[in-house]
């Protein structure tokens, strides 16, 4: 209750910007998620293949660096978005 | 809280313009790192010619125009992709040098962590690759190939064809210039709020135990972010060669 | 060592991080008041100019790319991928390929003076076999040359030797011959005269016989 009358006696500009700020963690936490297992599994696969052939270990690093990329690519655009979204 | 003072992200990252034509700081790295990499090429080109084997900064550029040649052309548009070479290796390079700014103190900000640059690297890249395959195969014949890629199933391109003209023709330099300058932010970003950490840490006077962690901490991500400059020029410049490519080779 | 360096390197930056972080911090805050003096000058503008003061407030995104960046960026990337086209790589590619010019060439003569040097060895040792085989033909012509000079020295030894024996032998017989000759005109002068002196004086047997015991004394002293 008191918590509720704590907000309602705030400026409404200074609630938005805060839950704002909660938001752009929570696009930002949220777009990671997904990106950070993903990285995992490309990495992980990646050393696998490494170990069973360190001769084409070369290739594989270039193309894990590349899946890298692609799959970063989606926790950036959550990163980006939280600068876009804005009061 | 903490007496933390976080300086809000558009002081971390603007500048002021002191020069003519709006010249600031980001546009002076870009500026210094082009003329940099002029200046290692001549001093190269000068050393190396009179040495019989390379040493020093002559080795440098020959290893690294070998690796610009073998490791991103050569595994992705093999010895046609030549023509390229100009065009990827100044890519690289400019790319490569702007971001180690990152690191170099007195400097320490990534010229790539505002967008300008990579949307126009990303904008030139996004148009060199359509203007290569329609040269190459014909407009009809490359749209055909981005839109309806064949082996799939016709009921399929309701799904495939929409998906594939978004992601060729939007997603494509929309990440690739995001995948850039976001790293570089958000090294940026991690490198200042470390920085910041460790000097509050110092002056606060019972934290001080704790501030050696955070000050190698800092140190580790400085190391980080060499490999992360270095890696985000090397996929810039790969990406591009694997769009540029694909758009040539439409087979791969 | 190497790794040493590194460290020291990595430490170097770090502490000048430190150190530069507070001053550039300061340059930023500096900045940002400026750019803030700027923003009201411009907020004024726009407040004389009849605009809405929610204007004042829009700080500019980071996401959205500012015109003098974008302009300086691409000049000097302009900038570099002239100067990369037209003179960098084309340096860079002539130096390698002199160079690997230069290699091979280097590699392709030390082959033909190796070759050559093998030629010449192989023909040495030929020069070498064949002055062996003269050397030996030569002992052997001397050895054969002394051989035969050897047998024609005996040869000529030995005819002279038998030349001289049966020569000799000649003389003896001839020796032999003229003294029979000899004696015999002797015996016959000899008999005649004994004859003589036996019919001169027909003498008795002692007589006789000292006769002829001094006549053969006669003889035989002679």
């Amino acid at each position: 209750m008191s918590a509720l009358r704590l907000l309602a006696e705030q400026d409404p500009g200074e609630l938005v910007e805060g839950l704002t700020a909660v938001g752009r963690g929570i696009v930002y936490g949220g777009a990671a998620i997904g990106p950070g297992i993903g990285i995992g599994i490309v990495v992980g696969n990646a050393i696998t293949a490494m170990a069973r052939q360190p001769e084409s270990a070369g290739v594989v690093r270039t193309t894990m660096f590349l899946g890298i990329a692609f799959t970063e690519a989606l926790a950036l655009f959550g990163f980006v978005l939280s600068f876009i979204i804005s009061g | 809280m903490l007496g933390l003072e976080f300086p809000p992200i558009s002081e971390l990252v603007e500048w002021k313009s002191f020069g003519p034509g709006g010249l600031n700081k980001v546009g002076l790295i870009y500026v210094v790192s082009a003329l940099l990499t002029i200046a290692f090429f001549m001093t190269a080109v000068a050393k190396g010619r009179k040495q019989r084997v390379p040493t020093g900064v002559a080795a440098i550029a020959e290893s690294s125009v070998d690796f610009v040649r073998n490791q991103i052309i050569m595994q992705t548009m093999g010895t046609e992709g030549m023509v390229y070479l100009p065009l990827l290796a100044t890519m690289f390079f400019f790319i490569f040098f702007s971001n180690i700014f990152e690191i170099i103190p007195g400097v320490q900000f990534p010229a790539n962590a505002r967008i300008a640059m990579p949307i126009v690297l990303a904008l030139l890249v996004w148009l060199i690759f359509n203007v290569a395959g329609i040269v190459k195969q014909g407009p009809i014949q490359y749209f055909k190939g981005i839109l309806f890629p064949p082996g799939v199933p016709k009921a399929l391109y309701l799904l495939v064809t929409p998906i594939e003209l978004v992601s060729t023709l939007l997603v494509r330099p929309l990440s690739l210039s995001v995948r850039l300058f976001a790293n570089m932010l958000a090294g940026h970003l991690i490198l200042a709020t470390f920085a910041v950490l460790s000097a509050a840490l110092f002056s606060a006077s019972i934290s001080i135990v704790v501030m050696p962690f955070s000050f190698l901490l800092l140190v580790f991500l400085m190391g980080f972010e060499i490999l992360v400059s270095f890696l985000q020029a090397f996929i810039f410049t790969i990406l591009a060669a694997v769009y540029i490519g694909g758009a040539v080779h439409p087979e791969h | 060592m190497r790794i040493r360096h590194c460290f020291a390197g990595i430490g170097v930056a770090a502490l000048s991080t430190v150190a530069f972080a507070a001053p550039a911090f300061a340059a930023e805050g500096e900045g940002a008041e400026a750019e803030l003096t700027e923003v009201q000058e411009h907020c004024i503008h726009l407040l004389e100019a009849g605009g809405d003061p929610e204007d004042c407030h829009e700080a500019p995104s980071p996401i959205l790319p500012a015109t003098n960046e974008l302009i300086w960026g691409s000049a000097a990337f302009l900038v570099l991928f002239g100067f990369m086209w037209k003179f960098g790589l084309p340096a860079v590619r002539t130096m390698m390929q002199t160079r690997e010019e230069g290699i091979r060439s280097d590699l392709e003569r030390a082959e033909s003076a190796k070759g050559e040097a093998e030629d010449l060895l192989v023909e040495y040792r030929a020069q070498l076999a064949d002055a062996r085989d003269e050397a030996g033909r030569i002992i052997e012509e001397a050895r054969a040359a002394a051989d035969s000079m050897r047998r024609d020295l005996i040869a000529r030894a030995e005819g002279e030797a038998s030349d001289l024996r049966s020569r000799a032998a000649e003389d003896i017989r001839l020796a032999g011959s003229r003294a029979m000759a000899d004696l015999q005109s002797r015996v016959a002068d000899l008999s005649i005269e004994l004859a003589e002196r036996i019919v001169e004086r027909s003498l008795d047997r002692e007589t006789q016989l000292a006769l002829v015991e001094s006549y053969i004394n006669q003889v035989g002293s002679k």
